[in-house]
């Protein structure tokens, strides 16, 4: 075999995987079609636009530089690759006060705002999709003072004495106390006369953080699990 | 795809010895700085293993928190060593393969060096806390044009030099297929993963289905083919044999090239993609079990027909513990990534790195010793200073591999179920932990040896060898009347070319 026909062959073998498996998806997705709701299936208007708000993409290039999605991952697969819906707070609450259960898989469009989707690596913490839903849900307001505690080092907070969360006090500053103690002050032991207060980048994942709450209902058309309906 | 021939005249020896010595500085910069980057590399998997069970240690230090430290310990894995032994053996055996002396060392070395900025610059940025976030291309994005520029520096001109060939030389050996094949896909890959992720907003989702699609296609597509092609010169040279058969090389070779670009995307099993991506990614996966286990068995039928060159010689002894290693790569891709069945339970465990580290460490990196073992007395005219260096190096390398590898894909499994037991309380790192204390003292016995593998290969470069005709081997008695490398061990001052030995 001369070399020419080697490299052509080369490059057909290759080429026809990489327009099938990569170029032809990749420039499909980039204009991903919105799902409008239909008034006869989902009983709504509409088009299906899960908003986020907070520092998105701030808070995301945090997430990337300090390696989180090496433990954390991003999506509630479908129950026919996992069984993250059956767990109680990954794919919303089993048992919301006002709208019941919201559990439900992540869509395409649960990404908004981001340009790289941390689907992550491994599972040595939970699903973060809906974090921002299930802490504001356990503590109500405290959601954001709770997630810096827990950022500063997971251990501190009494019932997660045994994380293994890393400790990042890094991103935080440590300051004396002028005046009256800072709002934004961690409940953290620190010595006399000091605090503790969240940097920008800790702000900006806390702030990213809380944005995640993927359990919008979604329309039909989306819906893995759709209600029975009668006939 | 003829065997090696064996018509050593005096002419060919001094060739050969010719194309050794011009090669000698490139060589001995990649493989010297290749393996700093991998005791760097392991220390820094060190740490991040170590965290994993104790994440209170070092946290202070923003530089050395886990996702940082973990990133890097992949990165200078697959940039600062995986590449640049895989540049050393590609030069080095293109050179041989198409009987040139290379007339570009200057430049290669330039390039080298500005690649070694690069990986550099590189760490820095990701411990920095400048990371991209993306697994393997964690570099901040500076990096990448610069280790591509490099990339074409460094390797084209083994390229040009191999279509300009003498004619007449028979059918190519089978490496040569395998490395140039290696040469292409890898500019390809990475120019594709690096322009879709940073030049061409996408959709976030399939973003990370590229990036899956990269990691894939840089361990099948580079660290692969690049480990065959060096294993079948290996087999072939040392013994003296015809490699076993010319049907099962071409059959390894094309269903790689027919597969392998496929394989990926069950990564993303679950995730918001096309739903046919991930299937295709597993059944690719599943699939490569052919190409894997029709090379290493061929190399490994090769080297095993001649037993008795094969217990003395540290190359043969490395290269067949790394197609070992390749077997239970190609047997693990296929066990380890069915959907609806397996693939649950390794996709977010530790039994990816596993995966990972089985193919790059237990597979590439121990086939690229004994490369390293053949290649490094032949440039630099000198043997191997130790036996009991070479043998701790290969029982710590071999041992330890096995035990991450085993512990990262079936603690893997384990982790996985506990993961997927959703009547239980989440337990996340708890899942882990036991594991990673295994992983931690694994890693430390790897860095032990290597320590001792970079010292080694630097006194060899500053030609501190031994002198002699009679190469290093791991027998303690030196009766062999001949060397067991073939003619092609009397590289030395006294062989029959007697070139000058500087």
């Amino acid at each position: 075999m001369s070399l020419r026909t080697f490299i052509i062959a080369l490059s057909v073998t290759f080429g026809v995987a990489w327009f099938a498996v990569v170029v032809i998806p990749y420039f499909k997705m980039r204009d991903l079609a919105p799902v409008a709701f239909t008034e006869a299936a989902d009983g709504a208007t509409g088009v299906f636009f899960p908003k986020r708000t907070g520092r998105i993409a701030n808070g995301a290039e945090v997430y990337g530089e300090n390696g989180c999605y090496l433990c954390h991952t991003q999506v509630v697969r479908p129950t026919y690759a996992g069984n993250d819906m059956f767990r109680d707070d990954w794919g919303g609450l089993a048992a919301d006060p006002d709208r019941g259960d919201t559990r439900r898989e992540t869509n395409a469009w649960d990404f908004e705002g981001e340009t790289f989707a941390y689907i992550g690596e491994m599972r040595v913490g939970p699903d973060l999709s809906n974090v921002g839903r299930r802490v504001q849900s356990a503590q109500g307001a405290d959601a954001e003072a709770w997630l810096f505690t827990h950022l500063y080092n997971a251990q501190e907070i009494p019932d997660r004495y045994r994380s293994t969360c890393p400790p990042m006090p890094f991103l935080f500053k440590k300051r004396a106390i002028t005046g009256s103690p800072s709002d934004e002050a961690l409940d953290v032991e620190v010595e006399q006369g000091f605090e503790i207060v969240p940097g920008s980048d800790a702000k900006a994942l806390v702030s990213y953080l809380l944005s995640l709450k993927k359990d919008q209902a979604v329309p039909a058309v989306l819906n893995f699990a759709p209600a029975k309906t009668d006939g | 795809m003829s065997p090696v021939t064996h018509s050593a005249t005096d002419s060919d020896v001094l060739q050969r010895s010719e194309i050794d010595r011009s090669l000698r500085h490139p060589v001995m910069f990649f493989l010297t700085s290749g393996a700093a980057w991998l005791a760097v590399s392991i220390l820094l998997g060190v740490i991040s293993t170590a965290k994993m069970s104790s994440p209170g240690l070092l946290s202070d230090c923003s530089w050395l928190s886990y996702g940082r430290v973990q990133a890097a310990h992949i990165n200078t894995l697959v940039y600062g060593w995986g590449m640049q032994a895989a540049f050393a053996v590609i030069i080095w055996l293109m050179a041989r393969l198409s009987k040139k002396q290379c007339s570009s060392a200057g430049i290669i070395l330039t390039a080298g060096h500005v690649w070694n900025a690069g990986i550099t610059l590189g760490v820095l940025g990701i411990l920095s806390g400048n990371g991209t976030g993306m697994p393997w291309m964690e570099f901040p994005v500076f990096a990448w044009p610069v280790l591509l520029i490099s990339y074409f520096v460094i390797l084209i001109w083994s390229f040009v030099q191999f279509s300009m060939r003498p004619k007449g030389e028979g059918e190519t050996f089978i490496s040569a297929w395998y490395l140039l094949a290696a040469m292409i896909w890898f500019p390809w890959v990475y120019l594709t993963a690096n322009i879709l992720l940073h030049c061409v907003p996408g959709h976030p989702v399939m973003a990370a289905g590229v990036n899956a699609w990269f990691r894939s296609a840089m361990i099948f597509l580079f660290f692969v083919p690049v480990g065959l092609g060096a294993a079948y010169f290996l087999a072939g040279k040392v013994t003296g044999k015809a490699i076993d058969s010319a049907q099962l090389a071409k059959i390894g070779f094309w269903s790689l090239a027919l597969i392998g670009p496929w394989a990926g995307l069950q990564k993303l099993a679950g995730a918001p993609v096309p739903y046919f991506l991930p299937y295709v990614g597993a059944t690719a996966t599943a699939l490569l079990f052919i190409p894997c286990v029709a090379g290493a068995l061929n190399c490994l039928r090769t080297i095993l027909t001649d037993k008795e060159t094969f217990s003395p010689s540290p190359t043969l002894q490395f290269t067949t513990a790394g197609l070992v290693g390749l077997v239970v790569l190609g047997i693990t891709g296929a066990v380890t990534n069915l959907p609806g069945s397996s693939l649950q339970f390794t996709q977010f465990s530790l039994s990816g790195y596993g995966f990972d580290i089985l193919a790059v460490y237990g597979f590439f990196t121990l086939v690229m010793f004994g490369a390293t073992y053949f290649i490094v007395p032949r440039v630099t005219r000198r043997e191997w200073l130790s036996r009991r260096l070479i043998r701790t190096h290969f029982i710590f390398s071999v041992y330890g591999t096995i035990f991450v590898a085993i512990v990262a894909l079936f603690g893997g499994m384990l982790q996985g179920r506990g993961q997927e037991d959703w009547n239980s309380t989440w337990a996340g790192g708890q899942f882990a932990a036991p594991y990673a204390v295994t992983m931690t003292f694994s890693w430390a016995l790897i860095l032990f040896s290597n320590v001792f593998f970079f010292i080694h290969l630097t006194l060899m470069w500053l030609r501190l060898g031994r002198r002699g005709t009679q190469p290093t081997l791991l027998n303690t008695t030196h009766e062999e009347p001949a060397s067991p490398h073939g003619e092609d061990g009397d590289i030395d001052n006294a062989g029959p070319g007697h070139a000058p030995a500087h």
